[in-house]
């Protein structure tokens, strides 16, 4: 692999990795408060990414603008989610997998339904071709994309850190009882961050259709890969979730450049399956930051 | 068992013994019903699993184990019979593989590992062309041909599939049976229970934990085994499909966690009715009532259908 | 050497020394008392004696073997039965199912027949006053009768060593009768015992032995006069009488 290629690997890579940082971060931010493990998270993004999908082949908007009504249409999303997680028997981690097993199933079979099996792509020319940087190309979908996904860490940083509501969040996340005790609402907490987990979710689809076929099964690589980043980074853990998500994003197009794309679902799953076996406890919870 | 649920099963039994015949050895409700057995297989094998305290969200990757195996030795010219054989001890080693790596995981980390298991099994189908044929899969498997021995209706075309099948599911019964009156039951039990409390009385959980999976994996692959002789081609988006994942787990827990019966009977109970009357109706929605199924039963039912029965009868009697 | 015996045990969580450098003895056939206030270490003694934790320092031996890093149905197969203070039964089985797993299961006295093992499992009930609620669920049971499961339990392995965590507490006077019965009951058959009790007035009636704890540091062995009788002991770190 001559040092072109790696550089230019590595760049990718690390936008790439800002991007997927994006794509698990409302899977994180949920089982913070809810402790539900959501197998539907990659679901609702692709759902995201085919109602923007829907709205830029009708209304021929620029995507970028149709972001933010992604993030609306799935908000109310959020709502149900809380709904369902908090109704979860004991152990949750456990029921929420078979719930949203079952969620992930549904979603598919609808999105199946209305949109068929055909893939889809926003293929706005804005975001195509390639910026040139010396002897490196860039495609502006990925660098936009990679800056808002910056810019999101980055706000949600500081909304954790430095509001009443970042507090609450944390202290629900941590412990919840304890949370409660000291007189923090833990249910408005847990609600608003499921709105804006799956507006995060719908918002971070509208992206991925811009650079990503959609396919209704294509959830299930988003949710694996979020899983990823939350067993290497822990929970509520922005700081290290963008760095776990920049390191798995080099690991892919490394992958990618030395042995070709088709074994990137494979490689996926495989570092998810030693992932998890190499763990011996469970997915840290607590220390949001 | 009480009595009367005795009568049911064998009526039950009777029905499924006689319905090829009955029916003339009409194909399409021979594959109806040959699938509908296969599903009980794997729900009952997923079950037996969850009884020593695994539970699986990955068995599509025994299930595919199962397939291809068979069907690799099918076309290397072992008669079929012989080789969903042989996709059977795939997928018990397969199984083994999973429980021995994943002996320290517990609940929802068990799952999960099950279910990457089963991705990465799918990402090798895909990827390793020369022996799975790639994202094409393997085709030209051959038909169960007919056994000699046996009256030729009963084992040509659809219905040697469909006696097979109902083999299957009669033999892991009794071997589900056998295990809860066994040792075996009891060591599976107290591992499920309380893992930690059964060590401190001398139970090595792991001997058992591994002997569960190899065990439900090898009716589970003996289930893929024959499926992939039915429809003659072995995909890896279909045979390692987290819907052969999903299925057993609705089936079992919907029918009765732990139960003998239960999860055949959702198996039968559920399959025959989204085929015979969802699917029609609304074709794109034929998948729905698991998916549905399942959202209730992680709401209101932990304990499935038949924990809802045993409560009741609990109540009357105390 | 003593049946059982631990050297420099020490344990830490986090920044918490649950237990530093203990040394214990029990010699065999004694009754050896372990006292000391709540958060003293007393439990993670146990829980490192039967394996369910491994020490970061020290190690222990039983009957001359080395048990420090094996795990717990190794040690379960050497001869080492414990009970728990709050009891963990397989608590949707029967309590007879409960009892029969340590009997089909423990390495020594093996039975090849199913009817000699279940004819163990009824003695064991008996002896423990279990034998009417052999067919009831484990969790349906009252505190008193669910210590007396651990107990059956613990017995079901044919142990050689007994670690009894509170066998008495919560108990009524009456109840405590009966525990101190069954202490000389268990000491007839052979077993040695290392105890766990919050009432020194039943562990001076039963014990051979005392080691006291606190804060993880053993901090005073004896005969049960001389320990009960340091004013110090009573004052600092014996628990209240019930």
């Amino acid at each position: 692999m001559s040092l072109n290629t790696l550089a230019q690997a590595l760049i990718s890579g690390a936008l790439l990795g800002c991007f997927y940082t994006l794509m698990a971060l409302g899977f994180s931010m949920i089982l913070g408060v809810t402790r539900a493990l959501n197998l539907a998270h990659g679901d609702l993004i692709i759902l995201g990414g085919y109602l923007g999908y829907w709205l830029w082949s009708g209304s021929g908007l620029h995507p970028l603008f149709l972001v933010p009504v992604g993030a609306a249409a799935l908000l109310p999303l959020g709502l149900l989610c809380q709904w369902l997680f908090q109704r979860l028997p004991e152990p949750k981690e456990l029921s929420s997998l078979v719930l949203t097993f079952g969620l992930s199933l549904l979603l598919q079979n609808l999105m199946l339904a209305l949109w068929r099996g055909e893939y889809r792509l926003i293929a706005s020319e804005s975001l195509a071709g390639s910026i040139h940087l010396g002897s490196l190309g860039l495609n502006p979908g990925r660098l936009i994309v990679a800056a808002a996904a910056l810019a999101v860490v980055g706000a949600l940083y500081l909304g954790l850190t430095r509001t009443r509501w970042g507090r609450a969040v944390r202290a629900t996340s941590l412990d919840r009882e304890a949370a409660a005790l000291l007189g923090i609402n833990v249910d408005e907490a847990t609600r608003t961050t499921c709105l804006l987990a799956l507006a995060l979710s719908g918002g971070a689809g509208v992206l991925f259709a811009t650079l990503h076929y959609l396919y209704p099964g294509g959830g299930i690589d988003l949710t694996l890969l979020a899983i990823v980043l939350t067993i290497w980074a822990g929970v509520g853990r922005l700081r290290s979730v963008l760095v776990a998500g920049i390191l798995l994003g080099v690991l892919e197009t490394l992958t990618v450049a030395w042995s070709g794309p088709r074994w990137r679902e494979l490689v996926l799953a495989l570092v998810l399956l030693i992932s998890l076996l190499a763990r011996s406890g469970g997915l840290a919870l607590g220390r949001s930051h | 068992m009480p009595r009367g649920e005795w009568i049911g099963v064998g009526l039950v039994g009777a029905a499924l013994l006689l319905l090829p015949p009955l029916s003339g050895f009409h194909p399409y409700y021979l594959y109806l019903v040959s699938t509908a057995l296969l599903f009980g297989t794997v729900a009952t094998s997923w079950n037996l699993l969850a009884y020593a305290g695994q539970i699986s969200f990955g068995h599509a990757a025994f299930f595919g184990l199962g397939g291809y195996g068979a069907a690799l030795a099918s076309l290397a010219g072992f008669s079929p019979w012989l080789a969903i054989g042989v996709g059977g001890l795939v997928g018990a080693g397969g199984a083994a593989g999973i429980g021995l790596a994943s002996a320290r995981l517990r609940g929802a980390y068990l799952a999960l590992a099950t279910l990457a298991y089963a991705e990465v099994w799918r990402g090798i189908a895909h990827n390793w062309t020369e022996v799975s044929g790639g994202g094409a899969g393997l085709i030209g498997i051959p038909p169960l041909p007919p056994v000699g021995w046996l009256p030729l209706d009963f084992t040509r075309g659809r219905a040697g599939g469909y006696y097979l099948s109902l083999a299957f599911l009669i033999v892991i019964l009794a071997v589900f049976a056998g295990i809860l009156r066994s040792r075996l039951g009891l060591a599976f039990a107290a591992v499920r229970e309380e893992e930690e409390r059964a060590s401190l009385l001398g139970v090595h959980p792991l001997p058992w934990k591994i002997l569960a999976f190899a065990l439900s994996g090898f009716f589970t692959a003996l289930a893929g085994g024959l499926y992939v002789h039915m429809v003659r081609v072995a995909e890896p988006d279909l045979m390692f499909s987290r819907y052969f994942s999903l299925l057993p787990l609705v089936m079992a827990t919907f029918g009765g966690l732990y139960t003998l019966l239960g999860p055949a009977i959702a198996a039968l109970g559920l399959y025959l009715v989204s085929e015979l009357l969802l699917h029609p109706l609304a074709p794109a929605f034929h998948q729905l009532p698991y998916a549905l199924a399942l959202i209730v039963v992680a709401l209101y039912l932990p304990g499935g259908l038949a924990g809802l029965l045993r409560k009741k009868k609990h109540h009357g009697t105390a | 050497m003593a049946l059982l015996e631990g050297r420099g045990l020490s344990m830490t969580f986090g920044g918490i020394f649950a237990l530093r450098a203990v040394d214990i003895a029990v010699e065999e056939h004694q009754v050896v008392g372990l006292l000391g206030p709540n958060g003293s270490g007393k439990t993670t003694l146990f829980n490192i004696l039967s394996g369910l934790l491994r020490p970061t320092a020290g190690e222990a031996w039983f009957g001359g073997a080395r048990v420090t890093k094996l795990s717990p149905w190794e040690i379960s197969r050497l001869g080492i039965a414990r009970t728990f203070q709050i009891a963990r039964p397989f608590a949707r089985s029967t309590v007879f199912d409960n009892v029969l797993v340590g009997v089909t299961f423990r390495s020594r006295h093996r039975y090849r027949r199913s009817l000699d093992r279940r004819r163990e499992t009824e003695h064991l009930l008996g002896m423990v006053g279990l034998a009417e609620k052999a067919s009831a669920h484990a969790d349906a049971l009252s505190l008193g009768e669910r210590k007396r499961l651990e107990l059956a339990m613990a017995l079901s392995t044919r142990p050689s060593l007994l670690l009894l965590d509170e066998l008495a507490s919560g108990l009524s006077p009456k109840g405590r009768e009966e525990v101190v019965r069954f202490y000389a009951r268990l000491k007839e058959l052979g077993l040695t015992i290392f105890a766990i009790e919050h009432s020194f007035r039943v562990l001076a009636r039963v014990a051979d032995r005392l080691l006291v704890l606190d804060q993880g540091a053993l901090v005073a062995e004896g005969r049960p006069e001389q320990v009960l009788g340091s004013t110090r002991v009573v004052e600092a770190y014996l628990g209240e009488e019930e």
